[in-house]
Formats: structure tokens, C-alpha cells, sequence
């Protein structure tokens, strides 16, 4: 299962998607806002596999750095793919 | 095999990032081979009017248009 | 000369609110209107150093910031809006003055009008 999370570490959607995620062991991408969810220590308990839109942290000025190190950065081809290879995709949370 | 992704956009096509959001993931899907449904709901719908003027922003009109010329099905 | 301030909220791209906000910004200046933006909760993302828009579509928020900055808008970021969004101060644009929330009260008392984006 895939989880996508678009809304930020700041708001109520947001934080749903990320514990949806962790209750469900599913995967997770992290697009638009949900981008910032990808710096260090902002994904509290999560510890399945996290994804991130290249796009999304590069407009966003997010760099590699500040980033959890085990988060993937993709591309939208990427996501696709995921998407695809899931049996279920939850969201836009 | 091509798989069907059915995206669902309900907001109008300026207030969010989601109108690029959307036209991002269905160019990448119909670019590998697979079916893409689009259904507009609510403001969604203001996706699709005719003579938009948005300029430093992805213009709805012209990139959907696009899409459907590639594949794209648009149920409103 | 009449002052505006103008409060945004919300983080930049995910929304229209932030490109909103410059621009008025930016047209508020250019009418000889002296215009203090002010970056709250989310909004304060906006003074992120290294923004690119590259093959995105979108217009660059961050390199529009500095604009404003150049053309006289007073920009402000919440100390404690800065702290929640986990922002170092060297992380930020140039030209952004960190306050806290009495001075915040300050600016909006002295101002005619307030816009909320």
C-alpha cells in the first residue's frame, strides 16, 4: 500500500497521512507541501519506506542535507511506477 | 500491461498546486503506456474553460489541453 | 504616506497565497505605499534560501522575495513561527528581520489597512 501526503508537517491532513502510513506499514511519498516532511526528525515513528518528489523539495529550496538520510528522492516517472506496482494508493492526504 | 490511473481534481486551477500536481502524474503515465481518466468535480470543473490568461504559473487550459491530445480522457 | 501590512500564513507553492502576498507587496510599493510583510506559522518557508524553480512551472517565490526586499518592502519573519518551521537564521534570504510577536502587534497597530494571505 502506498500512502501520498501532500500537506505540510504543520497541518492536521498532514500529520493523518504520516500515522495512516505508520499504522498501516505502508509506503510513502511526499509531494507538494508534504515535501518538508522530509527534513530530519520530521517524520516521528514512521520507519517504512519514504519517497519524495525531486521537483517538490528542489522548488521548495529543501536540500539533500537537511534531509532524513533513508528517504528516496524521485521523479514523477518514479511515482508513477509506484503507483502502479501498489495494489492500493491512499490519498492526496 | 498498462495499468488505469483515474486522478480526481475538485479544486479550481489557481488556488493550489494541484492542477500541476495533476498534469504532471497523468503526462508521466500516458508517457508510459497507460490509461489516464481524469474526472473534474466542484472547482474543478474551471480546469477546463476556454481563453484562460494565467501567465508564471502552468496555464490549465493550455496544459490540459495538451493531455488530451496524448490520451487523456476529462470526465467533468 | 499610508502603510499596509500584509500577514502571510501559509507555505509557499502549495498554495497561491505566498505569490499572492508578494505581488500585492510589490504593487503597493510601486503605488508609493509603504508596505511591511510579515511571515507567520508556514508563511515564514517564503525566506528559504536555494528555491528553484527549474522545470517546475512555477514562478521562483524565493528570488520574488528578494525583489521586494530591493524595492523597499519591510519583510519580517516570526521568531517563534521560524523555531516551529525548524529555519536557522542562515538559512534565510538576506534582508529579513526576525521579530517577535509584540513588534508584530506594533506594525499592524500602525497600519491602515491589514491583508491576510
Amino acid at each position: 500500500m502506498l500512502v501520498i501526503v501532500k500537506s505540510g508537517p504543520d497541518t492536521a491532513e498532514g500529520k493523518r497521512g504520516v500515522k495512516l502510513a505508520r499504522d498501516m506499514a505502508a509506503d510513502l511519498v511526499l509531494i507538494q507541501n508534504g515535501a518538508y516532511f522530509a527534513q530530519q526528525e520530521r517524520l516521528g515513528g514512521y520507519c517504512g519506506r519514504a519517497y519524495v518528489l525531486a521537483d517538490d523539495i528542489r522548488l521548495r529550496g529543501v536540500k539533500e542535507s537537511e534531509m532524513e538520510m533513508n528517504i528516496r528522492i524521485i521523479d514523477y516517472a518514479n511515482f508513477v511506477d509506484l503507483m502502479s506496482e501498489n495494489d492500493k494508493v491512499v490519498g492526496m492526504f | 500491461m498498462g495499468k488505469t490511473f483515474t486522478l480526481l481534481l475538485s479544486t479550481s486551477p489557481y488556488l493550489y498546486e494541484n492542477t500541476v500536481t495533476a498534469v504532471r502524474i497523468a503526462e508521466s503515465a500516458l508517457s508510459k503506456g497507460h490509461t489516464v481518466n481524469l474526472i473534474a468535480s466542484g472547482d474543478g470543473v474551471y480546469c477546463f474553460l476556454q481563453r484562460q490568461k494565467a501567465k508564471g504559473i502552468a496555464n490549465a487550459e493550455e496544459e490540459f489541453s495538451r493531455l488530451i491530445q496524448k490520451g487523456l480522457k476529462v470526465y467533468l | 504616506m499610508s502603510k499596509i501590512a500584509m500577514i502571510l500564513r501559509r507555505a509557499p507553492y502549495g498554495d497561491i497565497n505566498a505569490a499572492e502576498a508578494v505581488r500585492h507587496a510589490l504593487g503597493g510599493v510601486s503605488e508609493d505605499i509603504k508596505v511591511s510583510l510579515i511571515m507567520v506559522d508556514a508563511g515564514v518557508l517564503l525566506t528559504r534560501k536555494g528555491q528553484d524553480d527549474t522545470g517546475t512551472g512555477f514562478t521562483n517565490l524565493g528570488d520574488t522575495l528578494k525583489d521586494c526586499i530591493d524595492m523597499g518592502v519591510e519583510v519580517y519573519a516570526d521568531k517563534v513561527s521560524l523555531r516551529e518551521q525548524n529555519m536557522e537564521s542562515e538559512e534565510m534570504v538576506d534582508g529579513v528581520k526576525i521579530i517577535n510577536g509584540a513588534e508584530i502587534a506594533a506594525i499592524v497597530n500602525e497600519a491602515k489597512t491589514t491583508m491576510i494571505f
